[in-house]
């Protein structure tokens, strides 16, 4: 019993010795890895239409949505990409509120897209918001990571909720359809007033 | 110095812990929070445009499928429209007199059940829309984040309109119907009220 107390105090005495605290992970080389996945959570420009996007995709059905988990990280990759070989392509911001009333209106008349047309939008939307937040980096900034970061939380952004939206659209009741479609009117409705702002004056959100 | 008695240091001691400890919060006026919340707040804070969103719920509750959720559909994208013209800085005569009419002619067809065709019902509700659009945009441009805004108030406009349906599901119940009538009267008095307001009737 001495023994088995003797352990338990040396025990605790080695976890409250003490050490470094590592809570700023900008030491560990990993800052911008967690810069580039928390980026797109600072505003709604990107969540705002990758929920929808997800929406869209449940929309489609699962096994079309699947290709989708594909389609957007690799676009979200080759924006971030783009970046990096053509830092100052005007009207990305314009085309970004763009995608915001398209996926909005497609959401809200719940329409369902070609396989194809599916992919391709998923990968537009993918390059473009890729490409914005990109555009965050400086010249400090480790751009591989951060393009990781972004792409890991567009990833789980997607999967989440096209996998919540799936489930939810599998439960009884017309009203889930309505609710959805609801949903999209919003997100078309705020991509319609944020275009027409920034295609009124050229203000990039 | 004489020591506090503890008769007398126990309401001391209530009155200090009634003392409420807010944090210090700095610079919360900036950004995304900001804009949300102004959002928000603008369809809520004017009593004119509340009344008229939360009749448009009303209305298509009274209507029955498919009205009790195209009408709610139509508005957000019919009033974004709007919302562009006040962003470009269209101006729109008599703005503020058609919202005020817009809580009026709703209130009215709730009350007097008025069951015109589908189309017909979306084309009135589009048109009042237009207008109320029109009012939250011209304040886009000054958000402190548009795009938060803009979340903000359609999103606030979207829950007065379910708030309207779910009054208005008491349509199923012969009270519940005179209930909901009364509540577009209600609704067609306020409009009253602020359209007296926006022509300089009542000061």
């Amino acid at each position: 019993m001495k023994a088995l107390l003797g352990c338990l105090a040396a025990a605790l005495l080695w976890l409250g010795a003490p050490g470094e605290a590592q809570a700023h992970l900008v030491n560990t080389t990993l800052g911008d890895f967690y810069d580039g996945m928390l980026h797109p959570l600072t505003g709604f420009e990107d969540v705002l239409p990758w929920f929808a996007l997800a929406i869209l995709a449940a929309f489609q059905g699962p096994q079309r949505a699947r290709w989708l988990l594909v389609a957007f990280p690799l676009g979200l990759l080759a924006g971030g990409g783009l970046w990096m070989v053509m830092p100052k392509i005007a009207y990305v911001s314009i085309a970004g509120a763009a995608l915001i009333a398209v996926i909005g209106l497609a959401v809200a008349t719940a329409l369902v897209l070609p396989l194809p047309v599916t992919v391709a939008l998923g990968v537009i939307v993918g390059v473009v918001h890729g490409y914005q937040n990109a555009q965050a980096m400086t010249e400090l900034t480790d751009h591989l990571l951060f393009v990781s970061g972004v792409v890991a939380t567009g990833y789980l952004c997607i999967t989440l909720t096209s996998a919540i939206a799936l489930t939810f659209l599998r439960g009884s009741g017309g009203w889930r359809v309505i609710a959805l479609r609801a949903g999209g009117s919003w997100v078309a409705a705020v991509g319609i007033m944020v275009f027409g702002l920034q295609f009124a004056t050229g203000t990039a959100t | 110095m004489r020591n506090a008695t503890p008769r007398a240091s126990l309401p001391l001691a209530a009155m200090l812990t009634l003392v409420p400890l807010a944090p210090a919060l700095a610079h919360t006026g900036t950004g995304v929070v900001v804009g949300l919340q102004s959002g928000f707040l603008h369809p809520i804070s004017g009593l004119d445009h509340l009344v008229a969103m939360v009749a448009v719920g009303l209305w298509g509750a009274q209507l029955g499928a498919p009205a009790i959720w195209t009408l709610p559909i139509t508005f957000p994208l019919v009033m974004a429209l709007g919302g562009v013209l006040g962003v470009v800085g269209i101006q729109l005569p008599l703005a503020e007199q058609v919202v005020a009419l817009s809580g009026i002619a709703l209130g009215l067809l709730v009350a007097l059940r008025i069951r015109p065709p589908l189309w017909i019902a979306m084309l009135v509700v589009g048109v009042f829309a237009v207008f109320h659009g029109y009012g939250h945009g011209r304040e886009l441009p000054q958000a402190a984040d548009p795009l938060a805004y803009g979340v903000g108030f359609v999103t606030a406009t979207g829950l007065l309109h379910l708030c309207g349906i779910l009054i208005g599901v008491l349509v199923r119940w012969p009270l519940g119907e005179q209930a909901v009538r009364a509540c577009g009267a209600a609704v067609g008095c306020v409009g009253l009220y602020f359209l007296l307001v926006a022509v300089g009737a009542i000061q």
